[in-house]
C-alpha cells in the first residue's frame, strides 16, 4: 500500500532541511554514489559492481555507505561548508523495522566547527524540520551525556577505570556476560553497551552520547588529554539517528587509520567471501581542514518527526516487500 | 554449533543444560561495532522467556530436533493431550508453557509438533483455522450500518469480531496470528 501522506511529510521534511542550510550560507553539492574506493570501514559491508568498458578498462565500483569519501575531498579542495541529501547503501543488514539497505543520508560539514558546535546546530536543524505532530520525544532540547557517564550510570562500569583490557573482561564477566578469549577491548565494551547501555537511554528526549572510547577507530579526532573521541552519537527514542564527529585532519593519523583498518577489513571479508572494497591511498594525502561532520539517516529521522514506530511504511519500495512480493 | 547470527525464530538452542527456542531476533549494529543479535528465547517446559544479546560471530549451541504431528484429544485445564498419529502414544503439555494456545486448539484436529528427545518444544498453529460459532449475539434489528460487528465466542472460547450477519452454529476462518474474522465458510 503506498503512502501518500508520508511522500508529503518527506517532501516537506527535505524542503526545510534545505532552507535550513541554504540560508546559512552552506553549498549543497551532489556527489556520485558510485565510486572507485571506498574509506576502510570492517563493520559496514559493501555493495559491489562492475563497470564496464571495452576501450577505457573495466573496473570494480561499490555503492557508497556515505558521501564523506566525496565531501571530504572536496573540503581539501577549497570548498565551503557543504550539505548533501543522498542515497547510501549497506550490505547484510536486517531488513525491515529500521534498516533497508538502500536510505536516505543526510551529512553536513561545517568548517572550523567542533563536534559541540555541531550539537547546537542539529538541535536547531530538528526545530526547523518538526511538524505540529513530532512528538515531544523528537524535540530539542536535547540530553547530552559522554559515554563514560551513560556507561557508569546504567551498567556500574567506569571506563576510565577499565582502560585495560583484563580490567575490561573483568567488568564484563561480573555484569554476567560472556566474553571469549582473545577479544578486543572495542567488542567487549559493544557487549557492555548493547546490552545495559542503549536499552536504558532515555527516551523522552533525543539523547546525544558526546566522547566515544578511542579504541573503537574511526576518523573522529582523538583527546590529547583522555581516552577517548571528538565524536557523539544522537539516539532518539532509543534509535541510533545521527552521527558526528571532530574531523581528523592529521595525514598521518588518517594513514595509520587507513592500513589499521584495511587490513583488518580484508582478513574479516575473506574469511565471509563478502566484497573487499578499494581504497585509494590519495585520501590520506589530503589537506581536510578543521571541521565538524554529521550523518543522519533521514528515513529514521522522518520516522521520528512524524511518531512512527518503523521506517518500512515510509518508504514506497522497501527492500523486504520487494523480495516478498515482488514489485 | 552455530553462529548467533545465523539464529532463527524456531531455532532451539542448549543454554545451560536447557533447551529453548528463539521467538524473536533483532541485528543491532552499534555505530562502528561489530554485528550483535539480540535473541528473545523462550523455555518450552517454563514458558520463561529470556532476553540475550550476541555477537553474531559468537557460537551457541544449538539441538537437533524433529517435527512430528500430534491429533489433539482435550485438556484438563493444567495439560494439553494429544496423540502422537504414527505410534498412537498419548503425550501431556503443560498449558502453562503455551498460553492461549488453548483458544486454537481443535479436538481431533493434528498440529505439527517440534520435539527435542522426549520434550515438545514447539506446537506451530496453522495460519488459518476454520472455527464454529459456539455463542453469538443476535444483530440488533435496525442495525444496518456499513461495517457494522459484533463479537462472538467460537468453539474452542475464542473471541472474534464478526460481520453482523454472522449467526450461531456458523463456521467462519479466523487469522490464528490476529485473532481476526477473514470470511464465513458455507460448507
Amino acid at each position: 500500500m503506498f503512502d501518500i501522506e508520508s511522500q508529503k511529510e518527506r517532501s516537506l521534511m527535505n524542503k526545510a532541511i534545505r532552507d535550513f542550510f541554504d540560508s546559512r550560507d552552506y553549498l549543497e553539492v551532489f556527489t556520485p554514489t558510485l565510486s572507485p574506493d571506498l574509506i576502510p570501514e570492517p563493520t559496514i559491508q559493501n555493495f559491489e559492481t562492475r563497470f564496464i568498458n571495452e576501450f577505457e578498462g573495466s573496473l570494480d565500483m561499490y555503492l557508497i555507505p556515505s558521501p564523506e569519501v566525496f565531501m571530504k575531498r572536496l573540503l581539501a579542495n577549497g570548498f565551503p561548508s557543504l550539505y548533501q541529501i543522498s542515497s547510501c547503501f549497506r550490505n547484510s543488514e536486517q531488513l525491515g523495522l529500521i534498516h533497508n539497505p538502500e536510505f536516505s543520508m543526510l551529512e553536513y560539514y561545517t568548517l572550523g566547527f567542533n563536534e559541540i558546535d555541531s550539537i547546537a546546530l542539529t538541535e536547531e536543524l530538528l526545530r526547523a524540520v518538526k511538524r505540529p505532530q513530532t512528538p515531544s520525544y523528537a524535540l530539542p532540547p536535547f540530553i547530552t551525556m559522554s559515554v563514560s557517564e551513560a556507561v557508569k550510570a546504567y551498567s556500574g562500569v567506569n571506563l576510565d577505570d577499565n582502560q585495560e583490557y583484563e580490567r575490561l573482561k573483568e567488568s564484563a564477566e561480573k555484569l554476567g556476560l560472556y566474553v571469549p578469549n582473545g577479544e578486543s577491548w572495542d567488542d567487549t565494551f559493544n557487549r557492555i553497551f548493547i546490552n545495559f547501555v542503549e536499552p536504558a537511554l532515555p527516551k523522552d528526549k533525543p539523547v546525544v552520547l558526546t566522547d566515544y572510547p578511542y579504541q573503537i577507530d574511526c576518523l573522529a579526532e582523538k583527546y590529547q588529554d583522555k581516552p577517548y573521541r571528538h565524536r557523539w552519537e544522537m539516539y532518539i527514542n532509543g534509535t541510533e539517528v545521527a552521527n558526528c564527529y571532530k574531523e581528523e585532519t592529521s595525514k598521518e593519523v588518517t594513514k595509520t587509520y587507513y592500513e589499521k583498518e584495511y587490513e583488518k577489513l580484508c582478513l574479516q571479508r575473506k574469511e565471509s567471501g563478502l566484497p573487499i572494497p578499494k581504497i585509494d591511498p590519495a585520501f590520506y594525502e589530503l589537506n581536510i581542514p578543521s571541521s565538524s561532520g554529521v550523518a543522519i539517516g533521514l528515513d529514521r529521522l522522518l520516522m521520528c518527526i512524524t511518531g512512527k514506530a518503523e521506517i518500512t511504511p515510509l518508504l514506497l519500495f522497501p527492500l523486504s516487500d520487494m523480495i516478498q512480493n515482488g514489485l | 554449533m552455530i553462529k548467533a547470527g545465523q539464529i532463527d525464530k524456531g531455532t532451539a538452542l542448549l543454554i545451560k543444560g536447557q533447551p529453548f527456542v528463539c521467538i524473536d531476533r533483532e541485528f543491532v549494529n552499534p555505530g562502528k561495532g561489530s554485528a550483535f543479535v539480540r535473541l528473545k528465547l523462550k523455555s518450552p517446559s517454563t514458558g520463561q522467556v529470556l532476553a540475550e544479546t550476541m555477537k553474531s560471530q559468537d557460537n551457541a549451541e544449538d539441538i537437533t530436533v524433529e517435527d512430528k504431528d500430534l491429533q489433539y484429544l482435550y485438556n484438563d485445564g493444567t495439560n494439553f493431550a494429544f496423540m502422537n498419529v504414527e505410534s498412537f502414544d498419548q503425550i501431556e503439555v503443560p498449558m502453562a508453557s503455551f498460553p492461549d494456545y488453548e483458544y486454537f486448539m481443535k479436538e481431533g484436529e493434528t498440529y505439527r509438533a517440534t520435539f527435542w528427545e522426549d520434550q515438545v518444544l514447539d506446537i506451530i498453529i496453522p495460519a488459518k483455522i476454520v472455527f464454529t460459532v459456539a455463542e453469538a449475539e443476535e444483530a440488533v434489528k435496525g442495525d444496518t450500518v456499513q461495517g457494522a460487528t459484533k463479537y462472538v465466542t467460537t468453539e474452542t472460547g475464542l473471541k472474534v469480531r464478526v460481520p453482523i450477519f454472522i449467526k450461531q452454529g456458523e463456521k467462519i476462518r479466523v487469522n490464528t496470528e490476529t485473532k481476526e474474522y477473514l470470511e464465513r465458510v458455507n460448507k
